[in-house]
């Protein structure tokens, strides 16, 4: 899937996650976090992970995390993907389910 | 709590905001440069408060007993949230510096910051990126100016002759802010025109990075003089930046006998930008000692007077105005 525009998910409060994702050339994450070093290696896997999974392949992320667990950044970047994509309207019930 | 829009013409709400921000030590300008207010409330009593106006927050104040927790994040991601929904995803805080680390936090970067203040920015665009998107032009000697060009007339004109005489190549940076008569595009296209056959000038635009809204809103919104200092050495900073990354060792200005806010700003390059970049004023060219400036064109053009404006401007400027001049007498009576 292609990235159509800028969209932004999730807030920036404690245990949450804020994605941002635009246009970009091949696959670039740019992570935020204060458990970086702790868990930012997980983060990024949850990000790509699903990324692939909608097959998009060109994509500028940026994510500021507060601590989120993995089911919330994945319900906040499946969020920001259907917004990027113009697709909120039709969710992909293979990833979902 | 909870978080909802507050209506500042409201005296009610007004008076619960003002006292908030002024406890924070935050100055109160000029209710125009705000967009929209949120405040956040615990029962009856305001406890948080941020602004924005375009793609800049501000006016942002939390209430003493309630810093230092969520509040803030809540506060602004509102605020981001609020703006993303209007699709503006590149978003600007003018700051105090003892506020930067909490907004880095948050996952912006820092843009520039002087003693008085910072200015950080977040989301999908970066000077960085401006700044790679901006041609490189080679040379030994590469020299800048600024300017609005509100329109370009001949004294723009020598302004870029007389840099382009003195240096291998020159930048021309036009602000981009639609908030003078002649639109951004416009005067964009006079100034190309205008020096087309100046080889080694190269138009570009200042982005919001230069003389814009979120560098140096006192150029736009009177201010006090105090202000216009704090605010015209961080766009001072930020052109510094941007000069390291583009090898410009030059900045020519032209001397300001009428605007006391150009003078400050001015004065503040003159402060911020040596010794890494050197600052060079050039006397204002004058016809039969009659100053040559932008205003003067204006007002000519409010009057229909075009032997006048004939006579301060080029001949690309003078066909413009020409063809233009209805719907130019009609935006000036719109206001603008």
């Amino acid at each position: 899937m292609e990235i159509k525009h800028t969209a932004l998910a999730g807030t920036l409060e404690s245990s949450d996650i804020q994605f941002t994702l635009s246009k970009g050339t091949g696959v670039e994450i740019n992570l935020n976090s204060q458990v970086e070093k702790q868990f930012g290696k997980q983060i990024r896997k949850v990000i790509t992970d699903l990324l692939a999974e909608y097959d998009i392949k060109n994509v500028t992320v940026r994510a500021v995390d507060k601590g989120a667990l993995d089911c919330t950044i994945k319900a906040r970047l499946i969020a920001a993907i259907q917004r990027a994509t113009d697709t909120q309207n039709q969710p992909n019930w293979e990833v979902l389910g | 709590m909870e978080t909802t829009t507050l209506n500042l013409k409201d005296s009610y709400y007004y008076k619960q905001w003002q006292s908030l921000i002024q406890n924070e030590g935050l100055v109160i300008e000029n209710l125009d440069d705000i967009t929209e207010t949120f405040g956040i409330y615990e029962d009856d009593k305001l406890i948080a408060t941020g602004s924005y106006f375009e793609n800049v927050l501000k006016y942002l104040a939390i209430d003493p007993d309630y810093q230092g927790g969520n509040i803030f994040n809540k506060l602004v991601s509102t605020l981001i949230n609020e703006l993303a929904a209007q699709n503006i995803f590149h978003v600007f805080v003018f700051t105090k510096p003892q506020y930067k680390k909490s907004f880095s936090y948050l996952g912006f970067n820092l843009i520039a910051e002087t003693e008085y203040s910072a200015l950080l920015e977040t989301g999908d665009y970066s000077i960085d990126q401006y700044i790679a998107e901006l041609p490189r032009i080679s040379g030994k000697n590469i020299s800048a100016i600024v300017m609005n060009a509100n329109p370009f007339t001949l004294g723009h004109r020598y302004l870029v002759e007389q840099a382009a005489q003195k240096s291998d190549s020159v930048y021309v940076f036009v602000v981009n802010q639609d908030a003078s008569l002649f639109k951004t595009s416009e005067r964009l296209d006079l100034i190309k025109q205008g020096t087309a056959d100046l080889d080694n000038v190269q138009v570009v635009s200042g982005g919001q990075y230069m003389v814009s809204f979120v560098t140096f809103p006192s150029y736009f919104i009177k201010s006090c003089s105090e202000v216009a200092t704090y605010q015209t050495q961080l766009d001072a900073k930020v052109f510094k930046r941007i000069a390291s990354a583009l090898k410009i060792t030059k900045r020519f200005v032209g001397s300001e006998p009428y605007s006391p806010t150009t003078e400050i700003y001015n004065q503040s390059l003159q402060k911020v930008l040596p010794p890494e970049v050197e600052l060079e004023i050039l006397d204002r060219k004058a016809i039969d000692q009659d100053i040559i400036s932008a205003t003067k064109v204006r007002q000519a053009i409010q009057a229909n007077d075009l032997a006048t404006v004939q006579k301060y401007v080029p001949e690309t400027t003078y066909k413009f105005i020409k063809d233009n001049i209805k719907t130019l007498i009609g935006r000036i009576h719109d206001g603008n």
